[in-house]
């Protein structure tokens, strides 16, 4: 039986009057990577933005219904915000390296958490850069500025910054649409590699990434969760005709 | 290390080369039920139950790889030979078991055997199976040519023992029943050497990306 890390209930999202996510209903296994797909405008990284609460960032924003990480539902009064976007981190589609060497990119986060020891931070940048595969190739380099590192180098950078937190759950918006095939491909397979510790959870409205990197696959429509299953019978045999129809390019 | 497609893919030619391995044993065994003693029906029906749910798993790996990895090139090649091999694979079984069920009913099997000379036959089948697994291992293109020009010696002595089989059953009408069984062995020695051929044109099509089925002998062995 799965282990379930997010149990979304009835959410629902209005931008003021416009109501962008309708009844949301879905669980989220754990360790295992879940890809959401859709048209655009569908409503899906709007969703991905509730899970870490990003949405409450724009005034207009209203939520109803329940979203529980490990039981807790996250947009509790009593939770804390901050320590929910520590434990559930994000890469976005165009990577956001700070205007910091790329050592300082990676131990920003448990500096302002309280790491003050050298040793340990230096411990927490290798780690983190090895998780994210990138480490043999910035060693020798951990002084230089982020903003030379090309284009791939810094998504992975980003992802590396995002575990040195130690999250649970990484939230991935589109991670590699502006990427070149080659580092496009390696971000797929750490999303493999890493999906052993961590619950990920990836937007892409390239349908055939999410077959070959997820395990399961939801597909949105207009706000609504048309279906979610298994990404091998999500694409090999999907029960509704709107998945089928997507998939197959009919539309969308 | 090796991509998570990459180990798919040596998943499923693993796959291939098991269900290769148990039709071998059926071959073999079958040729062992002609050329000597009747052998045990439960391990047969065991080898070919394994076989046909293989069959199946195959399908379903490669149903998967197309779904979810969109393979192109060599890899493509390789999954749409992969489904056809197994497919040529489950038939061998399926006729191997044949083999061994009708040997049973054939009397004075070893006097005809020797009479037709059949004995060499029924082990140059056995050949080309091994030679088979092989070729699907190794990718080598001698192998593959070895396979053509055994299984054009299969059929011409398949069809110089049918038709000394079926003069002799002209001959003497007792030799009916027996020499009806063997002709259909002969055919399904004669079909398991045929589809041993199509799965090394599937081989050559993974190596070479170019298909040669339907070609005739001459063309396929320039």
């Amino acid at each position: 039986m799965r282990d379930i890390k997010i149990q979304v209930n009835d959410l629902s999202l209005y931008y003021g009057e416009k109501k962008a996510l309708k009844e949301i209903s879905l669980e989220i296994p754990a360790n295992k990577v879940t890809a959401l797909i859709g048209p655009s405008g569908c409503g899906k990284s709007t969703f991905l933005r509730c899970i870490n609460r990003m949405n409450d960032l724009i005034p207009s924003v209203k939520i109803t219904g329940e979203l529980l990480v490990e039981g807790i539902d996250i947009y509790d009064k009593n939770v804390d915000v901050v320590n929910i976007r520590k434990k559930i981190g994000m890469v976005f589609q165009k990577s956001n390296p700070f205007p910091k060497s790329i050592y300082e990119n990676i131990a920003y986060g448990p500096k302002i958490n309280g790491v003050k020891d050298k040793t340990q931070l230096d411990e927490i940048v290798e780690t983190s850069l090895r998780q994210a595969a990138i480490w043999d190739e910035l060693k020798g380099r951990l002084g230089d500025s982020a903003m030379g590192l090309s284009g791939g180098q810094q998504q992975r950078l980003c992802i590396a910054r995002t575990l040195a937190v130690s999250p649970d759950i990484i939230l991935m918006d589109e991670p590699a649409s502006a990427l070149d095939p080659i580092s496009t491909s390696k971000i797929e397979e750490l999303v493999h590699v890493l999906k052993e510790q961590y619950t990920i959870i990836i937007v892409t409205h390239n349908m055939q990434q999410a077959a070959r990197t997820s395990d399961y696959t939801a597909f949105f429509y207009m706000g609504e969760l048309i279906e979610i299953g298994k990404t091998n019978t999500i694409f090999t045999k999907p029960e509704q005709k709107q998945t089928e129809d997507y998939i197959t390019g009919r539309f969308g | 290390m090796a991509t998570h497609f990459e180990i798919e893919l040596e998943k499923l030619k693993n796959v291939i080369i098991k269900i290769g391995n148990l039709a071998e044993i059926q071959v073999s065994e079958s040729v062992k039920a002609l050329l000597s003693e009747p052998i045990e029906g439960k391990e047969v029906k065991k080898i070919e139950n394994k076989i046909d749910k293989l069959d199946i798993k195959i399908d379903e790996i490669c149903q998967s790889i197309f779904a979810l990895q969109q393979p192109v090139a060599s890899d493509l090649r390789f999954i749409m030979a992969a489904m056809q091999i197994s497919n040529e694979i489950e038939r061998i079984g399926d006729l191997a078991v044949s083999i061994i069920n009708r040997s049973k009913n054939i009397k004075d099997k070893h006097d005809l055997i020797i009479k037709f000379e059949i004995g060499d036959l029924a082990k140059q089948v056995d050949e080309i199976t091994l030679k088979t697994n092989e070729c699907f291992l190794t990718r080598d293109e001698k192998t593959i040519g070895e396979i053509f020009v055994l299984n054009n010696t299969i059929k011409k002595k398949s069809d110089s023992a049918i038709h000394d089989i079926i003069a002799e059953m002209k001959s003497h009408s007792k030799t009916v029943v027996s020499g009806t069984n063997l002709v259909i062995v002969m055919k399904h020695l004669e079909r398991i050497a045929e589809h041993c051929t199509n799965i090394a044109e599937y081989v050559h099509f993974m190596v070479n990306a170019k298909i040669i089925k339907h070609e005739k002998f001459d063309e396929k062995e320039s």
